[in-house]
């Protein structure tokens, strides 16, 4: 009787809280199985929305970077983590999505993201073809060439770039609704990050993912196994590049004015630390490894602002230190990453109170 | 009968190694075709040129009455020519159920990659459930394929081979390195696919005994060369093959 009862209720627990029973195919493919999985991703949602009523500006522009950042980072994420092929041209990506959405702005931003996220991912499947041929490290420094390329391009055509001044954009506006700052902003960020983050978490779990992770996985058999390696490859650059060009479009339209500075390969840099950091391949690495790197940097300058002044100086240097030292202590305590971490606490929770 | 997958006088060498010597068989639907012979003997070259992966110098393959010459590895696997390999070479980072989903793509229908379909994603897991099932690997469906113990990985791949629904299936060595009790249960599974889903069968083996008790034609190959192709019946009266395994008599 007594043993009846407690098998009802451990039933009933992990149906409702964990993943552990599930009954069909589909419930193992739903996005979210449980009821309070299903809650949670409600109120997240709901919690999105109601962001800027509950932030102060400052914090919420940051906020608004480590969306710009994650989708970014969910494109480099499709690319490293997903194909296994490696970029260090994202910035390039990011510029030339940000040039587009300058030169559409204003009432016209949202279209005008849009292109620079279509003509970046032409650009990427550009980038794609030396991975046709090379591997590993040859590939990412096949990538810095274009990185470079744009470098001078954006430098130089002065025509459509500004040249090293670089262009100004009038505050986005959609719907004839202005968005001056960050606040209002954010809900154009949201229009193209949510449907952004949905898109690739449905590739990665349909045919596009596992295309992408045989060829990562081992190309020969893949091959074998009738994937087009050419075709798989050359999708992975250009969804990665076309999320990158919306990243961009959004960031241009959030600074309000763009420079060849703001797309260094410094930058490319940053969003693979994202990625490592996030840990590769999944969606929620994304957001995680974005939130890290953009956050980490304030949260030292906001330190550094509390002794006062008169050391600012001093600490300026060891920002950077603390910054690349966390990366590596990362690298070397967790090697999943964030997402790593973030699985052994739900691990420990699904199986709740039993140790197995 | 037709054959369905006939190789012609294919030879391929690698500068001064003549790794195949004008080799000519015909393999029939639903044969059983074992393909023996000692180390070097030149087998898994045979069976890369059979999937593209090499090509010959001279000779041609045919499959299914078509010419395969300038046909990619790939498009061999769509028209229905599947293959394991020697050494594991499975999706390692991906689930049991991924890999036998790449697999069952070739059989249900591919679609758009970037244009997610669920309805054909449905007919693909239904099936590739009905591999795991039927390999008995269904427990195992979100394990990561590279985490199994060698035995069972080797038998995801040949889950993975056979989702495709191939008609005539490569396996290169699918027994070696398993023990008494798995190769018992991979011959099994192996005879029930060709029996149930008409799958013809070609293998490179080491295992003697299970060639001779389970094929219905046997290559014996030694540098390149074919000693023996016919019944197996006929391997150990052979006194080439005898000569090419143990040498020759003093």
């Amino acid at each position: 009787m007594l043993f009846r009862l407690s098998q009802t209720l451990t039933d009933r627990y992990s149906r409702t809280f964990a993943r552990t029973v599930r009954a069909t195919y589909r419930q193992d493919e739903a996005y979210a199985s449980t009821p309070l999985g299903r809650l949670w991703l409600w109120t997240a949602l709901v919690l999105l929305v109601m962001l800027p009523l509950l932030l102060p500006p400052y914090p919420m522009y940051v906020v608004v970077l480590i969306a710009i950042a994650s989708i970014g980072a969910l494109g480099l994420h499709l690319l490293v983590g997903g194909a296994g092929q490696i970029s260090l041209g994202h910035a390039a990506f990011l510029g030339i999505g940000a040039y587009t959405a300058s030169h559409l702005a204003g009432p016209l931003a949202a279209v005008g993201i849009l292109l620079g996220g279509v003509l970046a991912g032409l650009i990427g499947i550009v980038l794609g073809l030396p991975s046709l041929r090379i591997k590993g490290t040859y590939l990412a420094i096949a990538t810095l060439a274009l990185q470079f390329l744009a470098d001078y391009v954006f430098k130089r055509w002065e025509a459509v770039t500004g040249g090293i001044r670089g262009r100004t954009l009038p505050p986005a506006e959609f719907l004839g609704i202005s968005m001056p700052n960050a606040d209002a902003l954010w809900y154009l960020v949201l229009l193209f990050a949510i449907p952004l983050f949905f898109y690739a978490k449905r590739l990665l779990s349909s045919r596009a993912g596992r295309l992408w992770y045989a060829v990562r996985d081992n190309d020969l058999s893949a091959r074998l196994s009738g994937v087009d390696l050419t075709r798989a490859k050359l999708t992975a650059f250009a969804i990665s590049a076309f999320y990158a060009g919306i990243a961009g479009g959004l960031l241009a339209n959030l600074y309000k004015s763009i420079t060849p500075d703001n797309f260094v390969l410094t930058f490319s840099i940053q969003y693979l630390a994202m990625v490592i950091v996030g840990g590769a391949g999944t969606v929620l690495g994304a957001v995680l490894g974005a939130t890290f790197i953009v956050l980490i940097p304030e949260v030292l300058n906001a330190i550094v602002g509390a002794f006062g002044p008169q050391f600012a100086p001093s600490f300026a240097a060891w920002r950077n230190v603390v910054f690349g030292a966390l990366i590596l202590l990362f690298l070397i305590l967790e090697p999943l990453g964030l997402v790593g971490l973030w699985g052994r606490i739900r691990d420990y929770f699904r199986t709740w109170p039993l140790p197995y | 009968m037709t054959p369905i997958l006939e190789a012609h006088d294919l030879s391929l060498s690698f500068r001064g190694v003549r790794a195949l010597n004008g080799v000519s068989f015909a393999v029939n639907p639903g044969d059983f075709f074992a393909i023996i012979g000692p180390n070097g003997a030149g087998k898994t070259s045979l069976l890369n040129v059979l999937s593209g992966l090499y090509r010959p110098q001279r000779g041609r393959v045919r499959f299914l009455g078509e010419d395969l010459s300038g046909v990619s590895p790939q498009e061999r696997a769509r028209r229905g020519l599947g293959r394991t390999f020697q050494n594991l070479e499975l999706f390692r980072g991906m689930s049991v159920l991924d890999n036998v989903k790449l697999g069952a793509e070739l059989a249900v229908g591919a679609y758009g990659a970037l244009t997610p379909d669920a309805r054909k994603e449905w007919a693909i897991r239904r099936w590739a459930e009905e591999v795991l099932d039927y390999l008995h690997l269904s427990p195992l469906r979100h394990k990561h394929a590279g985490a199994l113990p060698y035995g069972l990985q080797k038998r995801v791949e040949v889950a993975r081979a056979l989702a495709g629904k191939p008609k005539v299936l490569l396996l290169d060595e699918p027994m070696a390195g398993l023990s008494l009790e798995e190769k018992q249960d991979l011959a099994r599974f192996l005879l029930d696919a060709r029996r149930e889903w008409g799958v013809t069968l070609v293998l490179v083996e080491h295992d003697l005994k299970a060639v001779l008790e389970l094929s219905t034609g046997v290559l014996v190959m030694s540098y390149g060369e074919v000693l023996y192709l016919g019944e197996p019946g006929g391997v150990r009266d052979n006194p080439r093959v005898t000569e090419a395994y143990l040498g020759r008599s003093a």
